[in-house]
Parts: C-alpha cells; sequence; structure tokens
C-alpha cells in the first residue's frame, strides 16, 4: 500500500488531537468532569465480582468502596461513556471502511505472541491505573486538563517509561 | 422513643401505593408477542403480494421463529398466573371489551396458524422431515396451495397481536404511564421493527436486506414519532402523568431509557442501516441485534415504570 493510500484513510494525527481536545471540553462542560476508561472496567470488575460473592465484595476493602445498595456498581457514568466510544468507534470504523477483525502486528511475529504480550501489557496498564486511579485518559489526559500536577505526573511516567523499556520490546514491532 | 403512627387506607401489599406483581414474565412474553406478529405480518404482506421468491428468508426461514416465540411467550404467561389451573376459563367467555379477552382469542387462533404456517415449509428447511402419516401429506399440499387464504388471517390477526401487546397495558387505567393510547401503535411498530431486524439476521439475500432495512428505518421513524409523542402526551396531560414521565426525563428510568432503547436501540442502528444503503460494508447482524435488544430492553421499562406511577399521591 502506498504512502499516498494511508494518508487518505487516516486522519491527520494533529488535527485528531484537537479534536480530542475538544471531546475533553465538552465532556467538562456536559458532565462537569472528565473522560475515563479504566472506571468503566473497574466497575464492570466490581459488578462482576459482586454477582458471584456478594459477601467477597462487601468483605474486600476495595470492592467495598463501590457498593451501595442504593446503587448498582454498573450505574456509572463511566460505563455509559465507554458504550458510547464502542458506538462511535464502530461508526468511525464503518465511514472509514476498516470494519473487519483482525489482529494487526509486526510481520515478524505472530498473531499469538501480540495477543499475549497485548493481553499482559493491559494486565499491567490495569493494575497501574488502579494505583494511579486513572488510566491514561483519566488521570493524565483530563488531569492535566485541569492542570492537576497528579495528571502531568501520569503523563510523564506512561509515557516515558515506555520510551525507556521500548528498547528491550522493540523485537515485538520492527 | 420516637414513634411513628401511619394510617392509611391504601397500604396494599403488591398493589397499592406501587404495584409489584408483573416480573420478567410478562415484558418477555409482551416481547416475544410482538416479535412474532412482526415476523407473521411480512410473511403474509409479502405472500400476498406475491413476492415469496424474492423474500425468501421472510417469507419462509423466519416463519420457523413465531410458532417457538408464541409457545415461549404463552409460557412466561402461565408462569405469571397465580391460579394456573384456572387458565382455561379465559376460553369459557368472549368479552369485547377486555384486552386480555381479545389477546387470549387472537393467540388461540394465530398460534395454530403460525405453526401451519411453518409447517408448510418445514420440508423445504429440512427435506428429509418424514410426516409419517399420508393425511399430514395431503393436509401439507392443500396447505401449500391456499398459502394466499391462510396469509390473510394472519395479516389481520398479527396486527391485532402487535397492538394487543400495547393494549394490555394502556387499558391498565390505574397507571397513568400506561393509560395512552399510544401504546398499542407503540408496541405494534416495535414489534414489527424486531421482527424485521430477526428476519434480517437470517436473509442472505442483498435485494431482500436491501427491502427489509428500508422498511426497519421506517419503523425506527415512525417509533420514534410515537416515543416523542407519548411524553408530549404525558407532558401536556395531568399532574400524574407529568409526573409519570418524569421517570423518564431525569428520573430512575432516565439513563437506561435514553441510552438502550433510543440511542443503541434506534437512532444508532438506524444510523447504520443508512450507511449500509449508502453502500459502506457494515457486519448486518449489529443492527438488527441492537433493535431486537433495544425492543426487549422497552417492554422490560415500560412494565417496570408503569407499575410504580399512579395516580393518589
Amino acid at each position: 500500500m502506498s504512502t499516498q493510500d494511508r494518508s487518505k484513510q487516516y486522519m491527520n494525527p494533529y488535527l485528531a488531537g484537537v479534536l480530542l481536545g475538544l471531546v475533553l471540553l465538552l465532556t467538562f462542560y456536559i458532565t462537569g468532569r472528565g473522560l475515563g476508561a479504566s472506571g468503566a472496567v473497574k466497575s464492570s470488575v466490581v459488578a462482576a465480582v459482586d454477582a458471584v460473592s456478594h459477601s467477597h465484595a462487601t468483605g474486600s476493602k476495595y470492592y467495598s468502596q463501590f457498593i451501595s445498595d442504593d446503587n448498582h456498581p454498573l450505574n456509572s457514568w463511566l460505563v455509559f461513556e465507554v458504550l458510547g466510544v464502542f458506538a462511535g468507534a464502530f461508526l468511525s470504523g464503518a465511514l472509514a471502511g476498516r470494519l473487519k477483525l483482525k489482529v494487526e502486528h509486526s510481520p515478524k511475529i505472530s498473531s499469538r505472541t501480540r495477543l499475549i504480550f497485548a493481553g499482559l501489557g493491559g494486565l499491567f496498564f490495569g493494575l497501574g491505573s488502579q494505583f494511579a486511579r486513572g488510566c491514561t485518559s483519566g488521570a493524565a489526559l483530563s488531569g492535566m486538563a485541569v492542570l492537576s500536577l497528579g495528571g502531568f505526573l501520569a503523563m510523564i511516567f506512561i509515557f516515558g517509561t515506555g520510551y525507556v523499556v521500548a528498547y528491550f520490546f522493540r523485537k515485538l514491532w520492527i | 422513643m420516637k414513634e411513628e403512627l401511619f394510617v392509611s387506607g391504601r397500604d396494599i401489599p403488591n398493589i397499592d401505593p406501587y404495584l409489584n406483581i408483573w416480573h420478567w414474565q410478562i415484558p418477555g412474553y409482551l416481547y416475544l408477542g410482538g416479535l412474532a406478529a412482526g415476523i407473521l405480518f411480512f410473511a403474509a404482506l409479502y405472500t400476498i403480494l406475491n413476492k415469496e421468491k424474492e423474500m425468501q428468508a421472510t417469507v419462509k426461514w423466519a416463519s420457523f421463529i413465531p410458532p417457538i416465540a408464541l409457545v415461549v411467550g404463552l409460557f412466561f404467561l402461565f408462569l405469571d398466573l397465580k391460579h394456573k389451573p384456572f387458565f382455561w376459563q379465559l376460553y369459557t367467555t368472549i368479552r369485547l371489551e377486555s384486552p386480555m379477552s381479545w389477546g387470549a382469542w387472537v393467540l388461540m387462533a394465530i398460534t395454530p396458524l403460525s405453526f401451519i404456517w411453518a409447517g408448510s415449509y418445514l420440508r423445504e428447511a429440512w427435506p428429509k422431515w418424514d410426516w409419517k402419516f399420508k393425511f399430514l401429506y395431503d393436509f401439507e399440499a392443500w396447505v401449500q396451495r391456499n398459502r394466499y387464504w391462510f396469509a390473510w388471517p394472519i395479516l389481520f390477526l398479527s396486527v391485532i397481536l402487535g397492538i394487543y401487546t400495547g393494549i394490555l397495558l394502556s387499558a391498565f387505567n390505574a397507571r397513568p404511564l400506561w393509560n395512552t393510547s399510544i401504546l398499542g401503535p407503540l408496541f405494534l411498530t416495535s414489534g414489527m421493527s424486531t421482527g424485521v431486524a430477526a428476519i434480517l439476521l437470517l436473509t442472505k439475500d442483498k435485494t431482500e436486506r436491501h427491502r427489509l432495512t428500508v422498511i426497519d428505518l421506517i419503523l425506527i421513524g415512525i417509533e420514534v414519532f410515537l416515543i416523542i409523542h407519548l411524553i408530549m402526551g404525558f407532558r401536556a396531560s395531568t399532574a400524574v402523568q407529568i409526573e409519570a414521565s418524569r421517570l423518564f426525563l431525569g428520573g430512575q428510568f432516565t439513563v437506561v431509557f435514553w441510552t438502550f432503547v433510543f440511542t443503541l436501540g434506534l437512532i444508532f442502528p438506524a444510523i447504520l442501516e443508512v450507511l449500509e444503503l449508502r453502500g459502506y460494508h457494515l457486519p448486518a447482524y449489529i443492527p438488527a441485534i441492537l433493535v431486537l435488544f433495544g425492543g426487549l430492553v422497552f417492554r422490560f421499562i415500560m412494565v417496570e415504570a408503569g407499575q410504580i406511577t399512579r395516580y393518589l399521591y
């Protein structure tokens, strides 16, 4: 595929960045708070644990803080936001004509390797996001938008660590 | 000690002030009834229009769903009954002013018809099927010759069935959210839309898919129109109806209704269907599943929310 074709398919990253910033602005305007993604995963996990064993969930120091009698853990705006993200992403994929199931990976590794490492990376990131009380969108992006020091630190360390360890994992990509 | 004494004639468990008698069985049944009505309507319609060849999934393959849906739905209704052994007494009387009587009799007529209809296509779907008895083969041949004459009663009965799933609620005039005549057409339209969505899941033919997608879009449009009018009607009505509409406008059903029913169950699939008609490549099952899911959630919400609306405060 020539470079020209690809440029036709993907949006200019700077423009996309500005648009993302505007989405964030709109989110603050409409909901009074920033974007997030890991919160929805957390709510799903809490809801699942609560459904399997209510006593375990209420007994746990971590899970119990998200469980109350008058509000279901999934009744969180982040869960709905992520539903919207799925719908919007699907629509965007359809409009761009890229709607098919595939695993993108470097030609030097197999799909399986890619999925295993993606899973591992996701696992670490999920764990980290709970230590940091937010992920790239919730802590870094939304945090920086309101000039929170934590937000800046999160952003620096997420990308800084990525930059530092990239060398060791370069064979997964190049 | 602080003691409060309430004296009220309105504390009737499970009835007043909140109704708490209809659980998952009723919305489940209303959904399956509407779905069956929708599929049967279009199967009959395209048979009458003599388009069986172009609309094979609509007329033939989807027709195996209604008998199953109706039997399962009726079983749900049976589960809901308090005095199960007396269900047959519905068939000892005809009361034109009672929607429940209408429903019972319409189901009595349309369920066997749906079995006969599907049965007449059974050997096309499973050529190895053996009817065992000669008279069944004769009957099958007779039905196949007279499908047109079966289609007409099915067409009418399916409309009555579809409307009845809404009227059943709206006849309940002690609950302001249900007591509106829009529910009949709204449930009919929604049932037809879910029926079309179910057929869309089965069809492989491009022309058929295109035609059904257009129909579904029209139905979604009508549904949105009716929902807006339902809410506007409540808003322009008495205090109890305004109070009932608040359940969807800031109250406890707001998020579920506007997210799952209105956005993900109507608007989003409509956008996807428009894109599909314009030639974008989309997995066709996604809008269909969303419509089916939205219809299900809609019935659960309407039954649940209706029970907690009331006239006296």
